[in-house]
């Protein structure tokens, strides 16, 4: 798997990840609609939901693109300059598309004590990706990690949502047929 | 102000001052004469973040410094604002500032009116201890008029809360944070709102430049004079500053009354138009059929001769000052004309939402008011020019007038500052100074009467029109001619209902408004 993406460009490659996985529109179907409706009836104001609403944008498209963030002004009365002013604060939400398996693997101090230099790189080389990239098919992208809380499980590594913990190098080619 | 008020006494390093209960430390000193450096504080923009912390200064019985922008005055409290303690924060805070600052004052367009500049300057920190890479952001655009250089911003957000608080348009934020921290609009949205130019006015570096400004002029060599602006008839208070003759730029000049820290963009372009345009330089008569510049003796001498009263019409202009209206106005009765026109463009209105009081107003003109006291009726239409009779034009282009306006007139006196084509049937033409180019006076739209200085040479021999028409009027045996524009306001102000009550030291920078009989009809809000 080879990436003939050069780093500087790799996260800017919207138009390449679009394909294999169009952006949604959010707030056009009813899962939108009841998400937004929910957050809404939490928080005194409108603007409250904002975090909540980029983190429903994430969690639909891997990644908070400018689309979004134009949706989720409309829906809660904000202009779309102030939406990305929040979301380019908060570094976890996703400006740049991500391969359908993100995958962030822990550098802190315990999993560092535990290969995780060495589990990164294997994770780069399996992928074909470098840092931050989306591999060629849209499938992975891999980035270090700060501390994700699993230091009694050194390396810990985290997929989308799920959690591999004591992961050595030699189980990565595993770790990634799994995913598939 | 009400006995009520509560007064509280403070000592700010070792100067007593009482202001008003709370008032802030920062203003306190200001009372005293003690200007305490700050960046995210400006007094026209309502919040106070207290994010920059270059205020803080040492409070007795406080335990750390404090933001004196926010901290309120109370009775008996001791401030040090240069004791070493507040002078090493001071010096640490620029310490930071200048970590990633580029360092290119020689090229930027803020150096020499640049506060990072003065307080860099004046903490004397000459060499910098930080031998890393520095950050590059580079620029960006984030109006069609204005360039944002990421560098040299040092994000006191006062821009962004102009756009807020004042425009009501909370188009502008910053993004990213800590040192990665930048001002930006969202992609594909650059302001478009009527007073954007004013993020570059309260930007305390030069991160925020109007583009036609920009490598135009240093700030020393510019020389900068209080004007009026022409362009609507709020009549903001503006400084226009001047550079070999052409104006580079205007600022808005604060007048709490009328505009406060503000003006609108259409003010702005407004006067740098007024650089272009060709000028009339020379007195004109009419001899043998042709047009021929004269000395102002000659002319005048041969105008009055000329002029015979009766039927007659006047074409005025809501620009022209209130000086130059009334000498127009004197002539007239010497001819005896009555009446006489003005017409206004007219334009969208457009409000300041956090200053409601500053609007761009729909009459494009800055003298609306002062033409309706001297006498002159608004009109749509050029005023018809009975045959045979005198026709006198002031300061109104005709750039909608037939081909032959004035051709019928027995006389046809023209008083302008450029040359247009419908003045080819004049009889005479006398050169005028623009308004940047004389002294005088406007009222604006609720009756202020405010002064404006002289920003421009005059080309060639124009003379401000209260001059000439005084003049003219002696050549014709009435009065005598002014040739300061102090005596024109004095003579004006005895002779015209409303401004008996003003005085030309009274004005000031301020203005002051028209005594109850000459208040302008419309209701002020």
């Amino acid at each position: 798997m080879k990436n003939p993406i050069h780093p500087a460009a790799a996260s800017s490659q919207a138009f390449q990840i679009a394909e294999i996985r169009p952006i949604e529109r959010l707030f056009e179907d009813d899962e939108g609609r009841d998400r937004l409706e929910k957050a809404l009836s939490r928080y005194p104001e409108k603007r409250a939901a904002l975090l909540p609403m980029l983190g429903y944008a994430q969690e639909r498209n891997g990644w908070v693109s400018d689309e979004s963030m134009e949706q989720i002004a409309g829906a809660l009365d904000l202009t779309p300059a102030y939406v990305r002013s929040v979301a380019t604060f908060y570094t976890m939400y996703n400006k740049h598309p991500v391969g359908r398996h993100f995958i962030q693997v822990c550098t802190c101090i315990s999993c560092h004590l535990h290969e995780a230099d060495e589990v990164f790189e294997r994770f780069l080389a399996e992928t074909g990706t470098r840092a931050g990239e989306v591999s060629e098919d849209g499938k992975y992208t891999v980035i270090e990690a700060e501390c994700l809380g699993a230091c009694g499980f050194a390396t810990a590594v985290q997929v989308n949502d799920r959690y591999f913990e004591n992961v050595t190098p030699d189980q990565i080619p595993a770790i990634l047929d799994e995913l598939d | 102000m009400s006995d009520a008020t509560n007064y509280v006494t403070l000592t700010i390093d070792a100067v007593e001052v009482k202001v008003e209960a709370g008032t802030t430390v920062l203003q306190a000193a200001e009372h005293a004469g003690i200007v305490v450096p700050h960046y995210c504080y400006h007094p026209g923009i309502p919040s106070r973040p207290a994010q920059c912390r270059m205020c803080l200064v040492e409070i007795e019985g406080q335990p750390k410094l404090q933001p004196s922008c926010v901290f309120p005055a109370q009775d008996g409290m001791v401030v040090y604002t240069t004791s070493e303690t507040a002078e090493t924060a001071r010096k640490s805070v620029i310490e930071f500032l200048l970590l990633n600052h580029p360092l290119d004052c020689p090229i930027c367009d803020a150096a020499g009116q640049c506060m990072l500049q003065d307080y860099a300057f004046e903490t004397g920190q000459l060499r910098s201890r930080y031998a890393e890479a520095k950050l590059v952001l580079g620029r960006d655009r984030v109006a069609d008029d204005i360039l944002y250089f990421g560098d040299r911003c040092i994000v006191c957000t006062r821009c962004v809360r102009f756009m807020e608080e004042l425009a009501g348009d909370n188009a502008l934020v910053v993004a990213q944070r800590g040192h990665k921290a930048y001002i930006d609009t969202f992609p594909g949205k650059d302001l478009d709102n009527a007073f954007r130019g004013n993020i570059v006015d309260v930007c305390p570096v030069g991160a925020l430049v109007h583009e036609d400004f920009v490598f135009k002029a240093r700030a020393w060599d510019m020389d900068s004079s209080p004007g009026i602006c022409p362009g609507c008839s709020t009549g903001c208070n503006i400084d226009i500053n001047v550079k070999e003759n052409q104006i580079v730029r205007t600022k808005p000049r604060l007048n709490p009354d009328v505009n406060s820290y503000w003006m609108c963009d259409h003010g702005r372009r407004h006067l740098v138009m007024a650089n272009r345009g060709v000028r009339a330089e020379a007195p004109l008569i009419r001899v043998d059929g042709e047009l021929e510049p004269a000395s102002w003796n000659e002319a005048l001498t041969w105008i009055a001769g000329r002029l015979e009263a009766g039927d007659g019409a006047a074409v005025v202009s809501g620009g022209a000052a209130n000086e130059s209206l009334f000498y127009m106005r004197g002539l007239l009765s010497e001819l005896g004309i009555d009446g006489g026109t003005f017409r206004v463009l007219q334009g969208e209105e457009i409000t300041l939402p956090g200053f409601p009081k500053l609007k761009l107003r729909a009459d494009r003109a800055p003298n609306v008011t002062g033409a309706e006291l001297h006498g002159f009726k608004r009109s749509d239409e050029l005023a018809d020019v009975p045959d045979g009779g005198v026709l006198i034009v002031l300061g109104d282009a005709l750039a909608d007038a037939p081909a032959d306006y004035g051709a019928n007139a027995g006389f046809f006196l023209c008083v302008g500052s450029h040359l247009y084509p419908a003045m080819v049937n004049a009889t005479a033409i006398l050169p005028m100074t623009s308004v940047l180019e004389m002294e005088g006076t406007f009222v604006n739209y609720e009756g202020r009467v405010q002064r404006f200085h002289q920003a421009l040479r005059a080309p060639g021999v124009a003379r401000p029109a209260w001059m000439s028409l005084s003049r003219l009027l002696e050549h014709r045996g009435v009065g005598e001619g002014v040739l300061d524009a102090r005596a024109a306001f004095q003579t004006m102000a005895a002779g015209t209902t409303g401004m008996d009550n003003l005085s030309w030291s009274g004005l000031g920078l301020r203005g002051e408004l028209l005594s109850e009989a000459g208040q302008p009809a419309v209701a002020v809000e």
